[in-house]
């Protein structure tokens, strides 16, 4: 009897264990990640190109995000562009904001209704290709995606200083996107300025003003 | 023996027990198996079969009452009854040989499905040439790692799993000088450049990228090609109060650090990792394909593998049915990603691995015997009787 009921007691205390094992917090010591083999020399000088001609760099602290981190998290960043960058003007009224990991470039244009934020990108290759882009967009305002033939037929494109550039503008929700992308130097720039209607809507002109000036650096 | 007792041990040993376990088993897979049209087969294994009672949550409420056993309940009542069974009435004979030996072999069948279900590790590691890891990661399963970096030649690591920050509770532990409080989990939840303070009703970050961007919950994803992505606000509190609060996700691709008492500290939402006393380096990943095709003939990831104490240094070739065994775990070629330039090894351990076999190889040789013994029986009979007048 003795035999058969400390099994039993053994098997439920078995059973009881497996829902700890899941929350259990663990301690240990663990050599650093080595640091990225892969990540391009270039990026962090490529960053520094990309910041308004004769702008003084950003609080140090774009320089410092873009070089690899000693072991970190560089496994799973995103890779972004590397390469050669572009080079562009913009208006005094914009404010210039740190450009994190991710961004080329960062600008904040405040009015009193509120804050529009223009961001500067690059990622290698198509990056999933212009149809998804522009819904990827839409959806941002909450605008339904459209078919290939549809969402390519807004499309506004132009030319400037031998750049192509697809600009797009929606609306929805209260919010407006305008963005530009452009193809260069095997990679694809997005340009996109977002916030509230109204804001955005008045600095159409302005931002496009900005893409014209948009070019590649001097050799 | 008093009358309770032996009412517990007359319902632990009787065969309408292993009869109505049988059912419910049944009607368990069955329910299962059509719920993966739902839920995938992770969450119904989880749900179904890795639990002791099938939840069903109240709809509209967080309330969750139990409607049917689940796998672990049934799996413990049959081994019980089993084992009981096997106890009460045993009887070393030659002639029940075959039975008993069938018998303990589905007894350890189901010991070894709990062994499994509770210690089994199943990872990957991702390999770029040339890279060196020593860890392997989750293929589900996320964890927030606490770092401290302060060390040039190692990092000391507090892992936190994801379902412990799941009770938005405050988690303290004797590594860590501060206490981590979670004020809010979203199982899934994407992030997009924006004022935090635009969402009300989220908690609002203050330090790191959660100063910049904003966090969409979205609906969990079942589907067994996408994951769910959780993001989490925890606070940092130490003794002289609040260091600011993070937004930390697996999407946040850059490292979020701060200080703390003159130690560097590093915030990552990850894959849970496994380390392991030895590490694999990506020598060679080859792709070979028939030639004049596109169609592939063999994957195979050529790897060295050192032990940190010294003991291996050696390469190996892993290829389709050639993995590579080593420190309990087996290593298969899984994928490849980018070109051909990274591996996608799958790694396994499982400590009960060779349970089943043995377990099979009882019950065959007990039914073996247990049929044969019928057959020599019953061709003695036969015999006898063909030769009587």
């Amino acid at each position: 009897m003795l035999i058969r009921r400390s099994v039993c007691f053994a098997l439920l205390a078995l059973l009881l264990v497996n829902g700890c094992k899941d929350r259990q917090i663990t301690a240990y010591r663990a050599l650093k990640d080595p640091a990225p083999a892969a990540m391009p020399p270039a990026m962090a000088s490529t960053n520094a190109g990309a910041l308004p001609e004769g702008h003084p760099p950003i609080d140090g602290r774009s320089s410092s995000q873009t070089q690899p981190a000693p072991g970190g998290m560089a496994g799973t960043a995103v890779p972004t562009a590397g390469g050669s960058g572009l080079t562009w003007t913009a208006p005094a009224a914009w404010t210039v904001k740190p450009n994190g990991s991710m961004r080329k470039g960062s600008f904040a244009i405040k009015s009193d209704s509120g804050e529009a934020d223009l961001s500067i990108t690059a990622f290698p290759g198509a990056t999933g290709g212009l149809e998804a882009n522009l819904n990827r967009w839409r959806g941002q305002v909450g605008l339904p995606p459209q078919s290939p033939t549809e969402v390519t037929a807004a499309v506004e494109k132009f030319s400037a200083h031998g750049l192509d550039f697809m600009l797009v503008d929606y609306a929805g929700g209260g919010n407006r996107l305008i963005g530009a992308i452009v193809p260069f130097g095997g990679n694809s720039w997005f340009f996109k300025l977002m916030g509230p209607d109204a804001l955005v809507a008045g600095q159409k002109d302005a931002f496009r003003e900005f893409l014209h000036t948009v070019k590649e650096p001097a050799p | 023996m008093n009358a309770v007792v032996r009412q517990f041990r007359d319902f632990f040993v009787s065969l309408q027990l292993t009869v109505v376990l049988l059912i419910l088993s049944l009607l368990l897979v069955f329910v299962a198996t059509l719920d993966q049209v739902n839920l995938g087969i992770w969450a119904v294994q989880a749900k179904y079969f890795r639990s002791f009672f099938v939840m069903w949550q109240v709809p509209g409420s967080n309330v969750a009452i139990p409607i049917f056993p689940g796998g672990y309940f049934i799996g413990g009542m049959l081994l019980t009854n089993l084992i009981c069974a096997h106890v009460y009435r045993f009887a070393f004979n030659f002639k029940k040989l075959g039975i008993q030996l069938a018998h303990s072999g589905l007894i350890l069948l189901l010991l070894g499905e709990l062994i499994t279900g509770l210690l089994q590790v199943d990872n990957n590691m991702r390999l770029e040439e040339g890279e060196t890891k020593h860890y392997s990661e989750s293929f589900r399963d996320n964890e927030l790692a606490i770092l401290d970096r302060t060390n040039p030649a190692y990092d000391d690591v507090v892992a936190i799993p994801e379902a412990v920050l799941a009770d938005e509770g405050t988690i303290q532990h004797p590594k860590l000088p501060f206490v981590v409080k979670v004020k809010a989990y979203y199982a899934n939840a994407t992030l997009q450049m924006g004022d935090p303070a635009g969402r009300p009703g989220a908690p609002v970050a203050t330090q790191g990228i959660g100063a910049r961007v904003q966090v969409l919950p979205l609906a969990l994803t079942y589907k067994p090609d996408e994951r769910n992505l959780p993001a989490v606000f925890v606070e940092i509190i130490g003794p002289a109060g609040s260091a600011g609060t993070w937004v930390v996700s697996p999407v946040v691709g850059m490292p979020q650090t701060f200080s703390f008492e003159g130690h560097t500290w590093e915030l990552v939402f990850r894959f849970k990792r496994t380390y392991h006393p030895f590490a694999l380096t990506l020598l060679k990943f080859s792709h070979d394909k028939y030639p004049g095709t596109e169609i592939p003939k063999n994957f195979s990831s050529r790897v060295r593998v050192k032990s940190d104490d010294g003991r291996d240094d050696r390469e190996v070739l892993i290829y389709m049915n050639n993995p590579l065994r080593h420190g309990g775990f087996t290593f298969y070629q899984a994928g490849f990603e980018n070109n051909d330039k990274v591996t996608i090894l799958q790694v396994v351990g499982n400590p009960g691995w060779l349970l089943p076999y043995i377990a099979c190889i009882m019950m065959g040789l007990g039914l073996v015997i247990q049929f044969g013994q019928s057959l020599r029986g019953f061709i003695r009979k036969r015999t006898a009787a063909a030769a009587a007048p």
